[in-house]
């Protein structure tokens, strides 16, 4: 039998080395899994679209009824285009009187989601916003809203509220895309 | 520049080119042989409502209300002819059932070609021509499509590839408010007043039953004049340096309504005396009394339609805050809105009216040293409703809506450096 010297140093080697792997292997197992609301920003203007569609909502949901309607409106229109600024501000009066009867006092957390729709200078994103607290006339705190982004000479720019059959007619593309087409007999 | 072509062309639209008067042609009602409007329409204005087929639905159960505004006209047969705004005409296009487009009776001269041609160009290039052409080879040409989308057996939104156009022609809407390329027909309109896009604000009522043997009534509405402005001091300064007496602005809102003339024809009878022969010989000849037609007898009533309601609002504009909080706050640390929205009248000034004895309505509004605090440009507006007109208790005319606006500078010092 063939007896194998083992220095004192290298066993203790051996030791911390196992002792490494084990805490690496612990550690990868407790890394988050990846989220699948994480947007799926594929380069850097789809980043910066993102973070304008999140900026306007950000500022759209930032209501607080002790301020004049326009200084909410200013926040709004400066990260939006003027047409889109135009668009918000045409029906504001009712909404922002709706907020001030109701003392609305919220912010918001938006996180883009996914981007659904794109042409060459827009892209539409659905993104979640978070509330801190409920608006009137609803109980809830989250929800989501898909949005148009437009890109300007100034950067990218939100544009608009895409339109309940707008988004309908996303959505029904998107599983058109999806779905497996079924093979006749 | 793009748009600039835009607008041309839909103006080109609008304009009406070849429309003859026929007998069988509502639209004879509404046009001379040259293609102009006839001088006996009735003007209703324009008249603006929230339609939900125009209102956004927002996250959290929010809604932005858009505003939909249609100029009308009423022909002397009680039709109606609305005149929307181009956003409104493409969001009816968008939703023809509920706007009650499906219900008139097609568009000036050429049906719903016009409206198929207006779609062309504002949506056109949004459309993704390849995919509808493989998705639907029935489609020869983009016209066919649009009709599909008019006649409700089309889906328009599954092939739009383009989403910024829509806030574009909601701008061109309202930069432009005389931009209104179709008009469309509703048969008895003044009857189902309700029903028609506007509803019945300024509708003239059918007038009050006359008999066959005279003309039939007229009623002509004259176009209000309507005003608000600054009236003193030429120059308003900032009430915060203007420490002493605190002057502010005065304001004065007019308006002067001339009365609505209804031309009605009275049938003037005689009684005479009719005799005929005896059916006996040598008897007397038979006579009795007859009510017999002489003529047509005119009157004109001049028809106060009064002032029912002043309203008068002043709004620092959305710049001049802008200045106050971005430039102005880098020299003047802490500078902040005092206060952006006044409700001049009812709330800081009063009005007053009447008509006079030729029917002529008049009212004043003023809010006098209104303290205003923050320098910049104030948006003001006017809003009126009248009461609209009776004649031997019958309804001729229905409340009319005006509105007027202005501006009204405010100034403020400010010291500067001087090498």
């Amino acid at each position: 039998m063939k007896e194998i010297p083992v220095s004192k140093r290298n066993i203790i080697v051996a030791i911390i080395l196992a002792v490494v792997i084990a805490l690496g292997i612990l550690a990868i197992q407790a890394l988050p899994l990846h989220n699948g609301s994480q947007p799926s920003v594929s380069n850097q203007e789809d980043t910066l679209a993102s973070k304008a569609a999140a900026a306007a909502l950000e500022a759209f949901f930032h209501v607080d009824y002790r301020n004049e309607k326009d200084i909410w409106l200013n926040d709004v229109c400066a990260v939006s285009t003027p047409t889109g600024c135009q668009f918000i501000s045409a029906g504001a009066d009712l909404l922002w009187s709706k907020f001030q009867e109701a003392r609305a006092d919220v912010t918001a957390t938006v996180t883009p989601q996914e981007k659904v729709a794109e042409t060459a200078t827009e892209q539409v994103w659905k993104m979640l916003i978070a509330l801190s607290a409920p608006l009137p006339g609803s109980n809830k705190i989250q929800d989501t809203a898909y949005v148009a982004v437009i890109k300007t000479d100034n950067g990218w720019k939100f544009d608009r509220f895409l339109l309940e059959p707008e988004i309908k007619a996303i959505l029904a593309r998107q599983a058109m895309t999806v779905t497996p087409i079924k093979e006749g007999k | 520049m793009k748009k600039f072509i835009l607008i041309l062309t839909l103006l080109a639209l609008l304009i009406p080119s070849t429309v003859y008067a026929q007998e069988q042609n509502p639209w004879g009602e509404v046009f001379d042989d040259n293609g102009n409007l006839r001088s006996d329409l009735v003007d209703l204005g324009v008249t603006t409502e929230h339609p939900d087929w125009m209102s956004v639905e927002l996250p959290f159960g929010q809604s932005l209300n858009l505003d939909a505004d249609y100029h009308r006209y009423q022909t002397a047969n009680g039709n109606i002819v609305v005149l929307p705004s181009a956003s409104t005409l493409f969001f009816m296009a968008m939703n023809p059932q509920e706007s009650g487009l499906a219900n008139s009776v097609g568009m000036m001269g050429n049906g719903y070609g016009g409206l198929i041609s207006f779609l062309g160009l504002v949506a056109g290039n949004s459309v993704d021509w390849g995919r509808l052409s493989t998705d639907h080879p029935e489609y020869k040409n983009p016209d066919q499509f649009w009709g599909a989308v008019l006649n409700g057996q089309q889906d328009v939104w599954t092939y739009f590839s383009g989403w910024g156009f829509i806030t574009t022609l909601l701008q061109m809407s309202w930069n432009d408010t005389a931009l209104r390329t179709a008009y469309l027909m509703y048969l008895n309109g003044a009857q189902n007043c309700a029903s028609i896009p506007g509803g019945c604000s300024g509708v003239v009522n059918p007038p009050p039953p006359q008999p066959k043997i005279c003309p039939e009534p007229k009623v002509t509405i004259q176009q209000p004049t309507i005003s608000i402005q600054k009236t003193a001091p030429s120059n308003p300064l900032v009430v915060g340096q203007d420490t002493e007496n605190r002057r502010g602005a005065d304001v004065q809102a007019r308006v002067t309504i001339p009365p609505v003339i209804f031309t009605w024809y009275e049938p003037i009878y005689e009684d005479e005396e009719v005799c005929e022969p005896s059916t006996t010989v040598g008897g007397a000849p038979v006579c009795r009394t007859e009510s017999v037609f002489k003529e047509c007898r005119e009157h004109v009533e001049h028809l106060p339609d009064a002032v029912a309601s002043m309203q008068a609002t002043a709004a620092l504009d959305a710049a001049s805050q802008a200045w106050i909080t971005g430039k102005l706050g880098q020299t003047h640390y802490g500078a902040y809105i005092h206060q952006a929205n006044f409700t001049l009248i009812p709330g800081l000034g009063s009005w007053t009216g009447g008509c006079d004895g030729g029917g002529t309505c008049t009212a004043t509004g003023q809010a006098l040293k209104v303290p205003f605090a923050d320098p910049g440009t104030f948006d003001l507006r006017l809003n009126v409703v009248t009461t609209g007109t009776r004649f031997m208790g019958i309804p001729i005319t229905q409340p009319r809506q005006l509105s007027a606006d202005g501006k009204l500078q405010v100034y403020v010092t400010l010291p500067a450096l001087v090498p």
